[in-house]
């Protein structure tokens, strides 16, 4: 991932299982409401976070984390 | 720019007239049609200009999201003809959708029921300008005769040798999230009538994976008089923001609750007077169904009738649905009733709207009817944000904004309640129509 | 190793006199590559072993299984490492079998089930096991390029790679009815066979007749594995039935 690059997450709710491992893996940007699903924080990830949302969009056991292109406007 | 017709006549309607999308009395066969709007236009210069037609109208989507029709016409053609090169048919489809699942909403059955003719001109009209060989009419099953009659109304077009794409008629279940765009593409894909996670958007992949064109019925029929008057003619009524006549659905206290066209921007109490004036004393109405929001009376008398009138209002436009509520009724317990029906509606596939929205039902439902509890106040208050904008469609959203709306306006209600506890009137019959009982999905 | 009618041929014990009849095979006499033998049992039952911890693993997984020192990310990231390691222990028992002159077992063996010359049938399961083994690995690694759906198709198949796996080893296995070789395999067996239960009694709230059948198999499976093992490998002559190689027969007849 070229460093100019902005990513930002994005969640399939529809996929989203509530497995709870990337608010596990990305503190920073996932917290859990009451139900046990994400809360992912707007905006674009961070360079010193990529390879930790990355980890987590991994690690997603439904592939619902995703880690797309920022769109423009 | 007007179509190039036969008859050589112009401006067959006068332009500040209304109604426009149905004539008074009967239902219009294709005689009667033709007799009142004219022959359906051909455009020789190509279907872009039908699209830049409907684009200097201003036309907007009447489904609800209120979207810049041509532009979700040029999208779906770009793509269309993108993807849809080599093939022998049209790269896209077009769902006209008539599945109005708003249950205080009856102005698509209407308009089916006595301008069927109308819908399909703007079937074959936006069909032929993005590039569409197949078309599919939604309805639900509320009506069991409107398939028939559609059918039969398509089987007379193709006796009268009028062109258009490969049209069918499809009942798609009941509730209330069948009628959304991806539902829809969902359910003609031989899924489940639900909602799917976008992108990719009907536009750009939909049925059969080809581009995707999903238009409200009353679009479509603002389409076909837009090709036959122009842009000019579909804007002498209206607003400059908000161009054209749409047609509403009045219901609540009126003197004649039914179906009314309007020109948009058409001041609110105007639009309760047309329909008969109050049944009784007023004190707020709810616009735009039951994912829109509440506006108080005396305020709401003055707001225009119109999308971004009513979303400055703190309210929205949606499937143009007002419901008028009596002073004598309690705000509170009738929205407390929606939400009790848009949690039973919850397709179940997001884990917000699955267990947030029965959860704000409950915290609204013990607010009208067994108040005293400040705890749940706070507790329904944060809950909205945590519900907002985290489905896959617009259900959740819209139940937040509705309850938003509530506890705004009827906030001296919600004080009284939890003061006194629950008002008297919070046991009256329910004004805002509510079907089944709730969780009969699934 | 040693224990009660054990196979493996001790030091200088190897003479041809008196070799009964094979019936169907043809008798086998070549030098024993002792370490090669030694090492494939070794890696077998290691591959065993770490293919248990990591199908556990996934079935904590799949019950969400969290606790505060123990949190999610360390079940599913210690179940991909002990599924890879289950994998390399198991290429490489293959691999020392292959090389391994002692039994007629090759490349190809390995792969398609059922037809080597040796115990075809016990043989096959383990070319089954491991060729899921290897479906599951390539499929979980592309993951994110194949999507949920076909992953999780594929993923499936786990429940049915494990235990063809037991049984290979059961069913081939020189050791069976060596103690301490058996407890481990019935360890494992328990601990699957428990966290299956508890993955049934968990998961699917909306298909319970689908969740009694599955009750209902597993418990099935145990019986009649059970009843197989008492009356098959754990049987003194289960390797005259397998067709053991003259070789460690003789050291029996011997006696």
């Amino acid at each position: 991932m070229s460093p100019a690059v902005r990513r930002v997450l994005r969640l399939n709710p529809i996929a989203c299982d509530a497995h709870g491992v990337c608010a596990d893996l990305l503190p920073e940007m996932v917290t859990l409401d009451p139900w046990g699903y994400p809360v992912i924080a707007p905006g674009p990830v961070p360079a010193e976070l990529a390879e930790h949302a990355r980890r987590a969009v991994a690690s997603c056991p439904t592939l619902a984390l995703r880690l797309d292109r920022q769109a423009r406007g | 720019m007007t179509a190039v017709r036969s008859s050589g006549t112009p401006d067959q309607l006068p332009p500040g007239q209304l109604p426009r999308l149905v004539a008074p009395g009967a239902p219009l066969g294709l005689q009667a049609h033709r007799g009142r709007y004219g022959p359906l236009p051909s455009w020789p210069a190509g279907p872009a200009q039908l699209i830049a037609s409907v684009e200097r109208a201003g036309l907007t989507g009447r489904g609800g999201a209120a979207f810049p029709t041509a532009r979700k016409m040029r999208a779906v053609a770009g793509t269309a003809a993108r993807t849809g090169r080599g093939r022998r048919r049209g790269g896209a489809v077009l769902i006209a959708n008539g599945a109005e699942s708003e249950p205080a909403s009856g102005k698509d059955a209407m308009l089916l029921r006595q301008s069927p003719h109308l819908v399909l001109d703007g079937i074959a009209l936006a069909a032929g300008a993005v590039g569409a060989a197949d078309a599919y009419v939604c309805v639900d099953g509320t009506d069991p005769g409107l398939a028939g009659r559609l059918l039969a109304a398509v089987a007379e077009r193709e006796q009268a040798g009028l062109p258009g794409p490969a049209i069918r008629v499809v009942v798609v279940p009941a509730g209330y999230v069948t009628s959304e765009e991806s539902a829809l593409v969902n359910f003609l894909n031989g899924g489940p009538a639900l909602p799917l996670y976008v992108p990719p958007r009907p536009f750009e992949r939909g049925v059969g994976g080809q581009a995707t064109l999903v238009s409200n019925v009353e679009t479509l029929a603002h389409i076909a008089l837009i090709a036959r008057y122009g842009p000019g003619w579909f804007a002498a009524v209206g607003t400059p923001a908000a161009p054209g006549s749409a047609l509403v659905t009045v219901g609540g206290a009126v003197g004649r609750p039914g179906v009314y066209e309007i020109g948009l921007g058409l001041p609110a109490s105007d639009l309760i007077e047309l329909a008969g004036g109050p049944s009784a004393p007023l004190q707020a109405i709810l616009a735009g169904g039951y994912l829109g929001g509440w506006v108080p009376l005396p305020a709401a008398a003055a707001v225009p009738v119109s999308p971004p009138g009513l979303r400055s209002a703190g309210a929205s436009f949606g499937a143009g649905v007002l419901i008028a509520l009596p002073a004598a009724c309690c705000g509170l317990a009738e929205t407390a009733r929606v939400l009790r029906y848009l949690a039973g509606q919850s397709a179940r596939q997001c884990g917000p709207c699955t267990f947030g929205l029965p959860a704000i039902a409950d915290a609204l439902a013990h607010l009208a009817w067994r108040g005293r509890d400040g705890g749940a106040a706070d507790w329904l208050r944060s809950l909205l944000p945590l519900v907002d904008k985290r489905g896959a469609c617009h259900l959740p959203d819209g139940a937040v904004a509705l309850v938003g709306s509530a506890l705004r306006v009827f906030a001296a209600d919600l004080e009284r309640h939890l003061r006194q506890g629950p008002c008297p009137d919070a046991s009256r019959p329910a004004v805002l129509p509510v079907p089944g009982p709730p969780g009969a999905r699934r | 190793m040693s224990g009660a009618g054990a196979a493996g041929p001790g030091p200088g014990s190897l003479g041809a006199a008196a070799l009964p009849q094979l019936s169907g095979h043809a008798a086998i006499v070549v030098t024993s590559s002792t370490p090669l033998w030694y090492i494939t049992r070794a890696t077998g039952l290691v591959a065993l072993v770490l293919l248990t911890i990591g199908m556990a693993l996934g079935l904590l997984t799949a019950v969400r299984f969290e606790d505060r020192r123990w949190p999610r990310f360390i079940t599913i990231g210690l179940h991909r490492n002990m599924s890879l390691l289950a994998l390399a222990f198991t290429a490489v028992h293959v691999l020392t079998t292959i090389t391994d002159s002692f039994v007629p077992i090759d490349l190809q063996d390995a792969f398609i089930p059922f037809i080597s010359p040796y115990r075809p049938f016990w043989l096959g399961l383990g070319a089954i096991a491991s060729d899921l083994l290897i479906a599951l690995t390539v499929t979980s690694l592309l993951r994110a390029r194949l999507g949920h759906r076909s992953w999780r198709l594929v993923h499936w198949t786990a429940y049915l790679c494990w235990p063809v796996a037991v049984l290979h080893g059961l069913g081939t296995g020189t050791d069976t009815r060596t103690g301490w070789v058996l407890l481990v395999t019935l360890l494992c067996v328990a601990a699957i066979a428990c966290l299956t239960g508890w993955r049934l009694a968990d998961g699917w709230p909306a298909h319970p007749r689908v969740r009694l059948a599955g009750a209902i198999a597993l418990v099935a499976v145990l019986v009649a594995g059970g009843a197989w093992l008492v009356s098959g490998p754990l049987q003194p002559g289960w390797s005259q039935h397998s067709g053991l190689p003259a070789l460690t027969r003789v050291t029996r007849a011997a006696s």
